[in-house]
């Protein structure tokens, strides 16, 4: 098959989304995923993210705007959106007293698509092939999820939502689950994945939105959203808040607007200034430090500059 | 337990034309998926027939030992175990309905709402299940009640009627379980919600009486309960006209035009049911 999709995969313009109660999910946010393209939405829980996907798969009204899946109008055109995509909801979503196999049947027979074959080869990639036959009750937590991914690929979408795909896992089926999803990136497929996880976003993903509170505020590469903190960060514990020593640090012109201040945690990103002769000023501050490093940016200290957030506290 | 210590590539490959499956596929998916849930949950197939046997096997013999075999040239036994399909398509159809909610709870819905079918057919593929499991339980019901002592008299024409009124009934019943389980979001709330829809109005619909004893009110109250011409079309159709009680809801001489006049009130209880299910649960699947 492998056919060609004219533009876009994915396009989002201007998608608003307020529910019932007046509160604005989403607020007019834009971004387009190419063919083959693997797309990050990143940010807690209350962000948009589960709404956004929701309108892409049909499940949720927009209010304004426009949202297009494989070319479709997912609003005008539900079913041929829907026929296009597969989704690997955040929560666990099968027919526990029913086997694997009649999970990934009923998926085919719904998209009208694959076969005994189909099943066989997919659930053997995935490993499970020896329980493929029994009831997905006694499956665990990582063997379901596979299960579930089995049967979202089972009708060859063009368009895979992976709506948090690892959230709950423990690390090691997580792992072995990132491996899965990166074998996925080969194939050409579009993804559209949600994650809390920053490491995942950065492994997996082509470009990263990442949202706060309705709004895209940044949108590009992981490796340019990490460039917009330059080489290096100084991060410094201090006892209690940290936002008086992060004040003082402006103060004493040590800290710049990018600078940010989690709990105890502040972080300065080394845009213009060197690293150790910052270390050098602040320990000469009388600041109470519980502990002073440099380190390289991570993706979370792009999201947590931007939302003022943990995502610890928003799993 | 399945390690996984090595991916291979994934066999995936992308189209850029995914066909819809016809209606009738569809539907045929959704109704067999229904079915295996509910054949692998017993609760589904026999709680709902457990009140209905035990009215008909051993409450019916019981009242027409207590009160007379026959009252008016009715046979009184078969008139109340007759009585006994109002209370098991209520109850059958309710317990349907709760499936609809752990579907929900359980986020199995979801899956399907993702899916490239109309949802109405996510509606009527429950409402085939119901209906085929609803007519073996009534073929139990009606045999059993048979063979405790209830005379029937079986005829095509009467046949049709039965069927048509208890068809027709499941479906409207089924509409109004399926509108309440979108509408209701704990299973607790759906169960203690259930007598008032399933019980109640057998009592009021000339279940165990003709409505003509009951006093002047309840008498129109229940002229206008859907049982009520249910009841009347199924009593007519297995056991003749002066059972059937259609002339005291209608008072008209004719009992054919009479039980076509019920049979069209269960109908259009049948489409108002199935309307309702179907726009409520879009309305509840769409946020």
């Amino acid at each position: 098959m492998n056919d060609e999709i004219d533009g876009a995969a994915i396009e989002v313009q201007s998608l608003r989304k307020v529910y019932a109660g007046g509160v604005e999910a989403v607020r007019g946010i834009d971004f387009t995923v190419s063919r083959g393209e693997v797309f990050g939405l990143l940010g807690p829980n209350g962000a948009g993210k589960s709404t956004t996907i929701g309108i892409l798969t049909t499940t949720v009204r927009p209010t304004g705007g426009a949202a297009r899946v494989a070319g479709h109008d997912v609003v005008r055109e539900p079913l041929a959106a829907r026929a296009a995509s597969s989704v690997v909801f955040q929560d666990q979503v099968l027919d526990l007293t029913l086997t694997g196999r009649r999970n990934v049947e009923i998926h085919s027979r719904l998209w009208n698509v694959g076969g005994a074959a189909r099943i066989d080869e997919l659930s053997a990639t995935l490993g499970i092939s020896d329980i493929i036959d029994r009831p997905v009750a006694i499956y665990s937590g990582g063997q379901r999820r596979r299960l579930e991914i089995a049967r979202a690929l089972v009708s060859d979408p063009q368009v895979l939502f992976l709506d948090e795909p690892t959230v709950g896992l423990d690390p090691r089926i997580r792992h072995e689950l990132i491996d899965v999803i990166a074998g996925l990136r080969s194939t050409g497929m579009t993804i559209l994945l949600t994650t809390h996880y920053l490491d995942e976003a950065e492994r997996l993903c082509d470009r990263v939105a990442i949202m706060h509170e309705g709004e895209i505020v940044a949108l590009d590469t992981p490796p340019a959203l990490l460039a917009s903190l330059g080489h290096e960060v100084v991060e410094l514990r201090v006892r209690g808040d940290g936002s008086h020593a992060l004040s003082m640090l402006r103060g004493r012109g040590i800290a710049d607007d990018a600078a940010f201040v989690v709990g105890g945690t502040v972080t300065l990103p080394m845009r213009n200034g060197d690293a150790p002769e910052v270390v050098a000023a602040i320990r000469g501050m009388s600041l109470d430090i519980t502990a002073l490093a440099t380190r390289q940016p991570s993706l979370d200290d792009v999201y947590l500059r931007l939302t003022g957030n943990t995502f610890a506290g928003a799993a | 337990m399945t390690t996984m210590t090595a991916i291979r590539p994934l066999p995936v490959r992308t189209r850029s034309a995914a066909p819809r499956p016809a209606a009738f596929n569809a539907l045929r998916t959704l109704a067999a998926r229904r079915f295996a849930l509910s054949v692998r949950t017993p609760r589904e197939l026999v709680v709902p027939l457990l009140t209905p046997v035990l009215f008909a096997l051993v409450i019916a013999p019981a009242l027409r030992d207590a009160l007379g075999a026959t009252h008016g040239g009715v046979d009184y036994m078969s008139f109340v175990a007759l009585a006994t399909v109002g209370l098991l398509i209520p109850l059958n159809t309710q317990f349907a309905g709760l499936s609809v909610i752990v579907d929900r709870l359980s986020g199995a819905q979801r899956e399907l709402l993702a899916a490239p079918v109309r949802r109405a057919l996510l509606v009527l593929g429950n409402l085939v299940v119901v209906v085929a499991i609803t007519a073996v339980q009534l073929a139990v019901l009606v045999v059993l009640a048979a063979i405790r002592g209830a005379t029937f008299d079986i005829t095509a024409a009467g046949l049709a009627w039965f069927v048509g009124a208890v068809l027709l009934f499941t479906i409207g019943m089924y509409g109004i379980a399926e509108a309440m389980a979108s509408r209701i979001g704990r299973q607790e709330e759906f169960i203690s919600a259930t007598p008032a829809v399933a019980i109640v109005p057998w009592f009021f619909a000339g279940s165990l009486f003709p409505i003509s004893v009951l006093p002047g009110f309840l008498d129109v109250f229940a002229k206008f309960l859907p049982l009520t011409h249910a009841l009347a079309v199924v009593r007519y159709g297995l056991m003749g006209a002066r059972a059937s009680g259609l002339t005291n809801i209608w008072g008209m001489s004719n009992p054919t035009a009479m039980a076509a006049l019920s049979l069209g009130v269960v109908a259009v209880f049948a489409v108002l049911g199935v309307t309702l299910a179907v726009r409520t649960f879009s309305k509840a699947a769409v946020h």
